[in-house]
């Protein structure tokens, strides 16, 4: 913004200037062009009124920096450190309904833990369990982010690729009846 | 089936947190290690822990080093703001003493060692 400025108050003040066209023929309309400023350009009062230390901070805020392409959460996810080394991930597409529901909601990939010790209540039969991880289940839309957060979050995983389907092979009545094929039982 | 772990390498662009460089990012865990390395006094004395100065300076010296291996400027920066959030807990008394003894881990049974004491511990 201020280059802007200043680059204006150095414009040599010629006839050229003046013989400037007050319209631009041009289709473009260039947004820095100094002849189609009307006022001044605008600063916010933030930007004016903050300390030299809030300026700088604020404009390393919005600059970039490099970091390795390895994410590693594990220091600040929380998660304790004994359900990060020995826990190992399943990563998987959950199997379809075996009744007559439909397969629009299997269209993911889901991850789990490995099962902890389970006990059995001795006052009321209930089952419990001491794992913190165990109902975690988290759907992905693809195996690349399930892995992608089992990386982040250090678990190591293994992906559980379903079986290939048999290919169908078409029935037909017809070859009960075939002359080759020893489907005939009857005697005839 | 077998395990894999994916291999990442080479760097990736991305916002800063608080840091821009390393240096930043040093200077914000050392002044923090030193914040709470002043206020230790003051939390044994309020929180009328059973502990020492000394105990609460090498546990502080030992929370700041499990995370020595942190290269990841975003993460470094995190820790700092989870640990700042820490001490202004515990100099606001928000915390009370059982959340500064827990530092101490003092339910933590030792893990075993010889093998008849895994054996005996094993519930699988």
């Amino acid at each position: 913004m201020f280059q802007v400025i200043r680059r204006a108050a150095s414009l040599p003040k010629t006839h050229l200037l003046k013989s400037a066209p007050a319209f631009s023929t041009c289709p473009v309309r260039f947004d820095n062009d100094v002849y189609n400023r009307k006022e001044a350009p605008k600063i916010d009062n933030e930007t004016v009124l903050s300390l030299p230390e809030e300026a700088r901070h604020n404009a390393a805020l919005e600059s970039t920096i490099t970091v390795p392409a390895k994410v590693d959460l594990t220091p600040i996810s929380g998660v304790p450190p004994e359900h990060i080394k020995s826990r190992r991930v399943r990563i998987y597409q959950p199997a379809k309904n075996a009744m007559q529901s439909g397969t629009n909601n299997i269209n993911h990939w889901e991850m789990e833990f490995d099962n902890r010790q389970r006990w059995e209540n001795p006052l009321m039969g209930w089952t419990s369990s001491g794992d913190p991880l165990s109902n975690m289940k988290v759907q992905f839309r693809n195996p690349e982010e399930a892995i992608e957060h089992c990386e982040k979050n250090g678990w190591c995983w293994y992906i559980d690729t379903p079986k290939i389907e048999k290919p169908m092979k078409p029935k037909s009545y017809g070859v009960n009846f075939s002359w080759n094929r020893r489907t005939r039982v009857s005697t005839k | 089936m077998a395990a894999k772990q994916a291999i990442q390498v080479g760097t990736k662009i991305v916002k800063p947190v608080l840091s821009t460089n390393h240096a930043e990012a040093r200077l914000r865990v050392l002044s923090l290690y030193k914040a709470w390395y002043r206020q230790i006094p003051y939390i044994v004395k309020e929180f009328d822990i059973p502990k020492s100065e000394n105990q609460c300076r090498e546990k502080l010296k030992e929370l700041f080093m499990t995370n020595k291996d942190v290269t990841d400027i975003r993460v470094i920066d995190l820790l700092v703001i989870k640990g700042q959030m820490e001490l202004q807990e515990s100099v606001n008394m928000w915390k009370q003493k059982g959340h500064i003894m827990a530092y101490f881990k003092p339910t933590e049974e030792p893990k075993p060692k010889g093998f008849l004491s895994k054996f005996f511990n094993s519930n699988e």
